[in-house]
């Protein structure tokens, strides 16, 4: 009886904390109805910045209204923080972004369009068959050591650092057309040519990397690949540091926070001709999670965050008394989807990677159509990533300007239309279970990485929207380096739900994906590198990658990779979910903002500005 | 002398112990899945020269236990080496540690000056309605978890402001005077603190309590009462000099304790101390510095039994006699 009386209070102790629980998760509507109303709204950008010469010195002049100077910038990066200050060592994000704050690229990416403009360089010249590019540096600017910016500089970091492969090889990767690496001579002081043996599309914005100082880095990279990679590490005093860009690091802070100041020699003036950056400094607090951010922010410490979730919504019905402005900057580059593994090969025992019924099912584009029908993606955006998120039909993200605009809206959830799919293949049901035409009962698994809540959720979405047609679908989310090496390396998956970010500029970065022999090359991954058994759509893919590369104007890129999204659309080795849609919170002091969905909210460092009057009233 | 041979005794005991945390950590590290380039394999724009120089250097393309004898031998000759991102363990480490001990210094400074005579007051006051009340109280700081309590102070301190949201320092530090960088760093102390001391207090007191209790109890202690002893040389005199030996005890594992006892709590308040670093080196299976500080948690483990031990021959008449009989 006392037993049965403990049961029974527990029970109602449970009861009540799940009521709890039910009425604490409300605020999902107030962020939906925010995400579908609030899209961007259009920010009038201010003209590109222009070159104009004042005592000989190529100023890049900025035409955003003139603000005033002084005051500090406080924003965040989660995680440990950099691991190296040196632009050539990155290996992730954080470290990248850092590095890339104190050095210009000779172009950079216009936010209003993404074209590739000329920054540090002063104009450039590509000849009619695409091969050469003259680069004009500008002259009479300086690194933050009054040394002068010289074509010897950048003549130094292309041959002796990037090509060389020093550091991280991944821009030298990226400019490897048919195993051959381009040509980099200096003409003169001041001009560049680069030649490659074709002509290729994304070495331009390839340009954008940071140029190195010579007169610094040349005697690190005489001592050797080990010297270099511990050469500006986080525990190098930042005043050895020489850079060219808009701030120099100040302070590390190790596990707290970097501070950047203004480089007093940076080659930006305003309209009035006064030197630019506005900002003193600019400081990265280094936050350990989300949690911590979000209270970094409520506590006033950080002026900027990237909202998720149920906070936008929550943070939208504050704004209007805060000081704050909330920018919806329309979807990301970030993609879910799930992948099907085609692969029909066998493994080094003889085995089949993925077992012959199912290849049967894998290989058959109903198949993969059925799904892609049953998947409900809107239900997923507005129950998974609280409406905000879009759903995603194509192979660019929507924000890339490559996007085949024609496929972007796709198609809503329709049973009717998987099941006729299936019909058409000789599928048949039982009992409302599925059967394919040998009998065999429709069982797969599906993964994820266990710990990624978002795409556990989704893992349950998907197999609820399979399990309506009757397929049997075993959810297994497996612990993320396991998945990696099924993925990668023991190939003996089903299905996978996965994400990978891209950029909106450059679809040639997927090459790697989409390309037969690329190394992540998902759905028939082939271990050995070699192009053989391809699929026509995938020797159809193949070309048009490499044509679209060797075509230099965008008009003529746009057509070819429309097509290319049009083939993974018809094909769907990969059927795309959503992409999220970022949420950016600022504080209403800084002047000068100009949200771009391509850049982001603070891509423009060196313009922005304290707004005086909101300064003195605080 | 006989102390002298004792420690050194001690010491190579500890050797062989070493030895095998070594090698069942390294193993169990290893022979997890996790896989320190899982993040390149998945990142389009890697390519395959890239990762294999990376396994390379790494060392991940050679057997285990060729890794193992290669850490080991370097371990022995004083070289943690290098994190997975070529920046050097002892760096990192050294970077952190002070920081670590400042918070849980000070904790254990706190928590015995405030937790020993607290425990003697509860004791001497044995079920007057003061030992009720600090019972409840120091039930309520066991109870509460020490994240949990954290991020309640963390929420406390958004809301009304006063004080900052975890870290160590603000991000003008370097330009305040002397007085303002003291006044800042309690500022951000505060609070972490607080957590610590409520929770580590709670277990002292009750120890304290416990033995003062058990030992008032005793024969010799109504032998010395009965003899007309003032109560104050029967306690102070008699008893706690006999109540304290188990709190050495104690404070050999305190010892252990100062490295890696607060992980939670530095995690929760974003603090720049040890505990984020080697969160975040085992989840990226950062073999090295793992290594690194389980050997550093074992050693202190070792080194603070030994400074028990060793106090207790002080304090201890019975362990000294049994000593220079052997």
């Amino acid at each position: 009886m006392k037993k049965f009386l403990y049961v029974l209070l527990i029970i109602i102790l449970v009861l009540f904390a799940l009521k709890f629980f039910i009425n604490a998760d409300i605020p999902e509507l107030e962020t939906l109805k925010t995400a579908k109303t609030e899209s961007l709204a259009p920010v009038k950008l201010p003209a590109s910045p222009k070159t104009v010469t004042i005592n000989g010195i190529d100023y890049l002049q900025s035409q955003a209204p003139v603000g005033g100077f002084g005051g500090v910038l406080v924003a965040s990066t989660i995680g440990e923080g950099p691991k190296t200050f040196n632009p050539f060592n990155t290996k992730d994000a954080t470290s990248a972004t850092m590095a890339d704050t104190m050095f210009d690229g000779l172009v950079a990416t216009r936010a209003k369009d993404g074209e590739a403009v000329p920054k540090l360089a002063k104009s450039f010249e590509i000849s009619p068959d695409g091969k050469t590019y003259t680069f004009k540096l500008r002259r009479g600017i300086k690194w933050s050591d009054n040394k002068p910016i010289t074509a010897e500089d950048v003549v130094f970091t292309w041959n002796k650092i990037i090509l060389t492969g020093l550091g991280n090889t991944s821009t030298r990767d990226s400019v490897l057309i048919d195993g051959q690496l381009p040509k980099v001579e200096k003409t003169d002081d001041y001009t560049v040519k680069f030649t490659t043996i074709k002509p290729f599309a994304p070495f331009l914005r390839i340009l954008s990397a940071p140029i190195a100082p010579k007169h610094i880095f040349e005697p690190a990279v005489r001592k050797g690949e080990k010297y270099f990679q511990s050469f500006w590490s986080t525990t190098t005093p930042p005043k050895n540091f020489v850079i060219s860009g808009a701030f120099k690091l100040k302070e590390y802070v190790p596990a707290q926070r970097i501070v950047f100041e203004r480089n007093p020699n940076y080659y930006e003036i305003n309209l009035n001709g006064e030197k630019l950056p506005y900002l003193d400094k600019i400081i990265y607090l280094i936050v350990g999670d989300l949690n911590n951010e979000i209270l970094k922010f409520e506590a006033k410490e950080l002026d900027t965050i990237s909202l998720r979730g149920s906070n936008v919504g929550r943070y939208k019905k504050r704004e209007a008394k805060s000081d704050f402005i909330i920018y919806n900057i329309g979807p990301d580059t970030g993609t879910m989807f799930v992948a099907i593994n085609m692969n029909k090969r066998k493994n080094e025992q003889g085995k089949y990677y993925v077992a012959t019924k199912k290849q049967a099912w894998f290989n058959d584009r109903n198949f993969r159509y059925a799904i892609d029908w049953a998947i409900d993606r809107q239900n997923m955006v507005n129950n998974i990533a609280n409406g905000l998120a879009s759903p995603l039909f194509t192979a660019e993200s929507l924000n890339s300007i490559y996007l085949n605009k024609k496929l972007a809206n796709g198609h809503p959830k329709d049973l009717k239309k998987a099941k006729e799919y299936l019909k058409k293949s000789g599928f048949y049901w039982k009992n409302k279970i599925l059967y394919d035409k040998r009998n065999n009962r429709v069982e797969f698994d599906l993964y994820t990485n266990a710990g990624n809540t978002e795409r556990e959720a989704i893992g349950v979405m998907v197999k609820q929207d399979l399990e309506d047609l009757g397929m049997r679908v075993n959810f297994k989310p497996v612990e993320f380096n396991s998945l990696v090496n099924k993925l990668v390396n023991s190939l003996d998956w089903d299905l996978v739900i996965m994400g990978l970010t891209g950029t909106p500029l450059e679809p040639h970065n997927g090459k790697n994906v989409w390309y037969s022999t690329g190394s992540l090359h998902l759905f028939n991954q082939r271990p050995d590198g070699k192009a053989t058994d391809r699929f026509d759509w995938e020797v159809k893919l193949d070309k048009i990658i490499d044509e679209a590369s060797l075509k230099i104007t965008f008009n003529d890129r746009k057509k070819l990779y429309d097509e290319y999204q049009q083939i993974i659309y018809d094909e769907k080795p990969i059927i795309y979910l959503y992409s999220p849609i970022r949420v950016i919170a600022i504080r209403k002091k800084f002047g000068n903002i100009f949200p771009s969905p391509l850049s982001g909210v603070t891509y423009n460092l060196d313009e922005i500005y304290v707004k005086q009057k909101v300064k003195s009233k605080k | 002398m006989q102390i002298l041979i004792y420690i050194l005794k001690r010491i190579l005991q500890t050797i062989p112990l070493l030895i095998v945390v070594s090698l069942i950590s390294f193993f169990i590290i290893r022979l997890s899945p996790v896989d320190p380039l899982a993040e390149l394999k998945l990142n389009p724009s890697i390519s395959k020269e890239t990762l294999q120089k990376e396994t390379e250097r790494l060392g991940l393309n050679k057997p285990i236990y060729v890794q193992y004898a290669l850490w080991a031998k370097a371990f022995v000759q004083g070289d943690l080496g290098v994190c997975s991102t070529g920046e050097s363990v002892a760096g990192k480490l050294k970077e952190r540690i002070p920081n670590t001990l400042l918070l849980t210094a000070l904790v254990i400074l706190l928590t015995w000056l405030v937790g020993v005579p607290l425990g003697i007051l509860a004791a001497i006051s044995w079920k007057t309605p003061l030992d009720r009340m600090l019972t409840v109280l120091t039930s309520i700081g066991m109870a509460i978890p020490s994240f949990f309590f954290a991020i309640l102070l963390l929420i406390f301190a958004v809301k009304t402001g006063w004080f900052p949201v975890g870290g160590l320092t603000s991000y003008n530090f370097n330009e305040m005077n002397l007085l303002g960088k003291i006044w800042d760093i309690t500022h951000h102390l505060i609070l972490p603190t607080t957590v610590l001391f409520t929770i580590s207090l709670a277990g002292l007191q009750r120890q304290m309590r416990a033995n003062l209790l058990d030992v008032l109890d005793s024969d010799y202690v109504k032998f010395a009462r009965a003899k007309g002893l003032s109560e104050f040389k029967v306690l102070y005199k008699h008893a706690l000099r006999n109540a304290i030996n188990p709190m050495i005890t104690l404070l050999g594992f305190e010892f252990a304790s100062l490295l890696s006892g607060a992980a939670l709590t530095e995690y929760v308040f974003q603090y720049p101390g040890l505990g984020r670093l080697v969160l975040e080196a085992v989840l990226k299976s950062d073999i090295n510095l793992v290594m690194a500080s389980l050997m550093m948690g074992a050693v202190m483990l070792v080194l603070g039994n030994l400074i028990a031990d060793i106090l207790l021959i002080f304090t201890d008449p019975r362990i000294r006699t049994v000593n220079s009989k052997q």
